[in-house]
């Protein structure tokens, strides 16, 4: 099958696994007992008012209406308008998303480089002091509850060192770079703001190192043992054999076979990212769509929930497209798994 | 080499567009009376439109930006002129002439005048949300002439005047038609934006981030001495605390009784202390089997232990309460009966009532971080008494439900007033028209009550008032409709160098930014 085969055949997929979610989030949000109108109209309105408000957001028709209404609604680019704030969920959703996407990639970033980094030093000076260390700092990072080491590190580096930014995107006074893409980083540098570049930076390193930490931990412990795993093939003892020196064969012949289970983790680890990041977001109050989706919750605004798990299931799906789609760069062999 | 291309050809395409956008910043020296005062609040805000935001958090944005008729006075529950110099009251009692002032500007320019207050209270009515449940007997309002306006009323309505210093009776400009989309009166538009008179005007909003208020440059009052308030959206308590200690914020808003303690002990900072009006209170669903026989309601009120309650979850920031008016707030009774825990008492009366085995359900939800904590005393408390109770924890959004439709044994709930009147505790709790979420969320009904609160809300003279409540207070204190548990006290923790901060019991969580400094 060629590519541009696969990737239909994967879209085509896309859209049932969203018909799913849709369907398993509206019946979910809709048995739970609750009624968002209530929420809305404060806690002394009279049954005139409320049933006004139900027959404002549609609540009054049966819930399988309901649903064909959300899907039409969605087949037009609709997501609805939460409940809350009485905003278009899909306009909610765009100004939340790249504040989650920043700091996902950042995160990202950090536990790529740095695990990658860590499990080949591991595996190569393997039961070395290097090794238990790496060991160590990441079966520490594989364990440790997100809440506590975000709040260990505000402690340390934003109260009592002082060094960076507790909370936030952006120092208050600073006012957001030009809207061009919603990354901050990538803003303040195409308009060349230099003051929005650095603070945002700076707001990015604790949340992003914290949400990064565990998985740069999974991903040492994968590269390690996959590694120790390709150094003991015969290709490896060949190579070895032909006097081909000991770096080049790490980073040219072991390293890139070792990385194609890396790589399915790394794909995987994005959706992780994103869900990690609504508690981050939570501790370190970015202003994402995690803390978007929280507030959401507690006030049983589906529409804005559905618009969230939509935006979620869709990235993890084209994530995972993605990965399958990059199997054949690190491995010719790989034709025929599609 | 190729990817090295691509990649810096990336870079230079991002560049070019450097052309077309402007620098957002240029570096700046802020002098100190442009230091704005932060304020960590944990969860961002709804609507912040005065016909439709309920919530104390919105009021919070809107009390500052907009005007009313009358504000309340300082601390007190007393009500001062505003926009109104003076009023005049018809000898029914049914109709309510305003004095306006003459030099008030809305932050556009345009002057505030009869017109834009009838232009108000007519989109309050007609928008029909939460706001406009302070305003029940409103007929209609008229502009008389420039300065003069007129409310009608269907019935007599004694806390009409206090209702007025509410939120929602905030003067709009109407201008706002403007920006109407489908006959919303303007409702979407001013869900993120002002349109007052106040001190204020919020002069941005970045959503679950912060919000900004400037000084509006029209303000008819004296000048505000602080250019730039922030609301920055801090969802952890921690979070907060920390912020609170280095200075990056002035006021912290939701960190929790028992971390107060520790911050007591900072020089920096203080924590501004004063009784509120706003009570903890159990429901005693008293419609459901076991629950019906007023004994077994005493019996559970002898049961409780409160000062348990105040010394372990309150860390003594809190008073039990004297029935169901709190103290601060005329019609307090101060002999009134104030249950006390007395096990023996409580089992005997289960006795008289030939109730034994009893098991109920507490239900309640994370709304409150106290909750959970006082639904386990009170389970070991009855079990005391052999009343089993099994815990329910569920969603707020559920329990609002549950106890609208009278779904529930116990559940447990907080309550301030909107209004300076005992009318938002007597009438609203024990009225019998007021089942379930409406405010009689014990499902209780006496008639002799009801004659008692109807009585006192259909009359002006305040003596009279204060003896009809005090009858109907006595009635109910036999039938033990709630548990009353706890008055609170208003705690705030804040950087030493903010000054004239005041608290009114009517406005909790929300300043009065125009008399602040820092």
């Amino acid at each position: 099958m060629n590519t541009s085969k696969f990737v239909a055949k994967r879209l085509g997929q896309l859209v049932l696994v969203l018909l799913g979610v849709t369907l398993v989030t509206f019946l979910v949000s809709h048995v739970v007992p609750g009624d968002p109108a209530r929420m809305l109209i404060g806690q002394r309105a009279d049954e005139q008012t409320l049933a006004a408000m139900r027959q404002a957001l549609g609540l009054d028709k049966p819930v399988w209406i309901q649903y064909l209404n959300y899907l039409w609604g969605l087949i037009h680019g609709d997501l609805g308008t939460s409940i809350r704030t009485q905003r278009p969920v899909l306009n909610e959703l765009l100004s939340f998303f790249p504040a989650t996407v920043e700091l996902t990639l950042f995160a990202m970033g950090f536990a790529v480089s740095i695990g990658i980094l860590l499990g080949l030093l591991s595996a190569t000076f393997r039961d070395t002091l290097t090794d238990h260390a790496t060991r160590i700092l990441a079966i520490l990072g594989v364990s440790t509850p997100l809440f506590w080491l975000g709040l260990m590190a505000l402690l340390l580096f934003y109260k009592y060192l002082g060094w960076l930014p507790g909370s936030g995107r952006l120092d208050p006074l600073i006012n957001p770079p030009t809207h061009i893409t919603g990354l901050y980083v990538v803003d303040s540098l195409i308009s060349g703001d230099w003051i929005a570049l650095k603070s945002s930076i700076l707001h990015l390193v604790l949340p992003s190192l914290c949400l990064g930490y565990i998985q740069l931990a999974t991903i040492a412990r994968l590269v390690r043992a996959s590694m120790i795993e390709v150094l003991e093939l015969d290709y490896i003892k060949t190579a070895s054999a032909n006097g081909i020196p000991r770096s080049r064969i790490i980073y040219r012949h072991a390293l890139r076979n070792a990385l194609i289970p890396t790589v399915t983790i790394i794909g995987l680890t994005f959706g992780e990212l994103l869900g990690g990041a609504i508690l981050t977001e939570t501790i370190f109050a970015w202003p994402g769509m995690g803390k978007f989706v929280v507030d959401s919750i507690s006030f049983l605004d589906f529409p804005a929930i559905m618009g969230f798990t939509l935006v979620v299931a869709t990235v993890y799906v084209l994530i995972n497209m993605v990965v399958d789609l990059l199997y054949p760069l690190l491995d010719p062999q790989i034709k025929g798994v599609h | 080499m190729k990817r090295i291309l691509v990649l810096a050809l990336c870079v230079f395409t991002l560049f070019g567009l450097a052309g077309c956008a402007q620098s957002a910043n240029t570096p700046q020296t802020a002098s100190k009376q442009d230091q704005p005062l932060v304020i960590a609040t944990s969860a961002d805000l709804g609507s912040i439109d005065p016909a439709v935001a309920m919530d104390n958090a919105a009021w919070k944005i809107s009390y500052p930006a907009y005007d009313r008729l009358v504000n309340f006075k300082g601390s007190s529950t007393d009500v001062e002129p505003s926009l109104a110099k003076s009023w005049d009251i018809s000898a029914d009692g049914l109709t309510w002439t305003f004095h306006l002032r003459d030099d008030v500007k809305f932050a556009d320019g345009t002057p505030l005048d009869a017109a834009a207050v009838k232009f108000s209270f007519d989109r309050l009515l007609k928008i029909k949300k939460g706001p406009s449940d302070a305003f029940p007997s409103l007929e209609n309002v008229t502009a008389v002439d420039k300065n003069t306006v007129l409310f009608k009323l269907k019935t007599v309505f004694p806390p009409f005047l206090s209702t007025l210093a509410t939120n929602g009776g905030g003067i709009v400009n109407p201008a706002v038609m403007k920006h109407e989309k489908d006959a919303d009166m303007g409702q979407n538009w001013l869900a993120t934006t002002t349109a007052g008179s106040g001190a204020y005007v919020l002069a941005e909003w970045v959503p679950e981030q912060s919000l900004k208020l400037t000084v509006n440059p029209n303000y008819w009052g004296s000048k505000p001495k602080l250019n730039t308030i922030i609301i920055k959206i801090v969802k952890d308590p921690s979070a907060q605390r920390m912020a609170l200690e280095k200075g990056d914020v002035d006021v912290a808003e939701n960190i929790p009784v028992d971390q107060l303690k520790e911050l007591k002990k900072n020089p920096d900072l203080t924590i501004f202390e004063t009784p509120s009006l706003m009570v903890d209170y159990v429901y005693l669903n008293t419609q459901k089997a076991g629950l019906k026989n007023p004994k077994v309601r005493q019996a559970i009120s002898y049961a409780v232990d409160y000062q348990g309650i105040i010394d372990n979850v309150w860390q003594g920031n809190a008073t039990q309460m004297r029935g169901p008016i709190p103290n601060g707030l005329w019609g307090y009774q101060p002999d009134l009966l104030q249950y006390s825990r007395n096990v023996e008492k409580a089992k005997a009366l289960l006795q008289e009532a030939g109730v034994n085995n009893l098991t109920l359900n507490f239900m309640y939800s994370d709304r409150k971080p106290w909750w959970e904590q006082e639904a386990q005393i009170i389970q070991s408390n009855l079990a005391d008494i052999g009343i089993k109770v099994n815990l329910q924890k569920i969603a707020y959004a559920a329990q609002r439900e549950k106890i609208d439709k009278g779904d529930f044994d116990l559940t447990i709930g907080v309550w301030s007033p909107d209004y300076a009147d005992p009318y938002m505790f007597m009438n609203y709790w024990f009225d019998s028209k007021n089942f379930g979420l409406a405010g009689n969320r014990a499902f209780y009904k006496n008639d002799e009550v009801d004659k008692l609160v109807r009585k006192a809300a259909s009359i002006n003279n305040q003596t009279e008032r204060i003896e009809l409540y005090k009858q109907a207070q006595q009635l109910i204190m036999q039938d033990a409709p709630y548990v009353f548990l706890v008055q609170k006290k208003y705690q705030l923790p804040m950087r030493k160098s903010v000054q004239g901060f005041v608290f009114n019991p009517m406005l909790e969580d929300m300043y009065n930014f125009q008399a602040m400094s820092k």
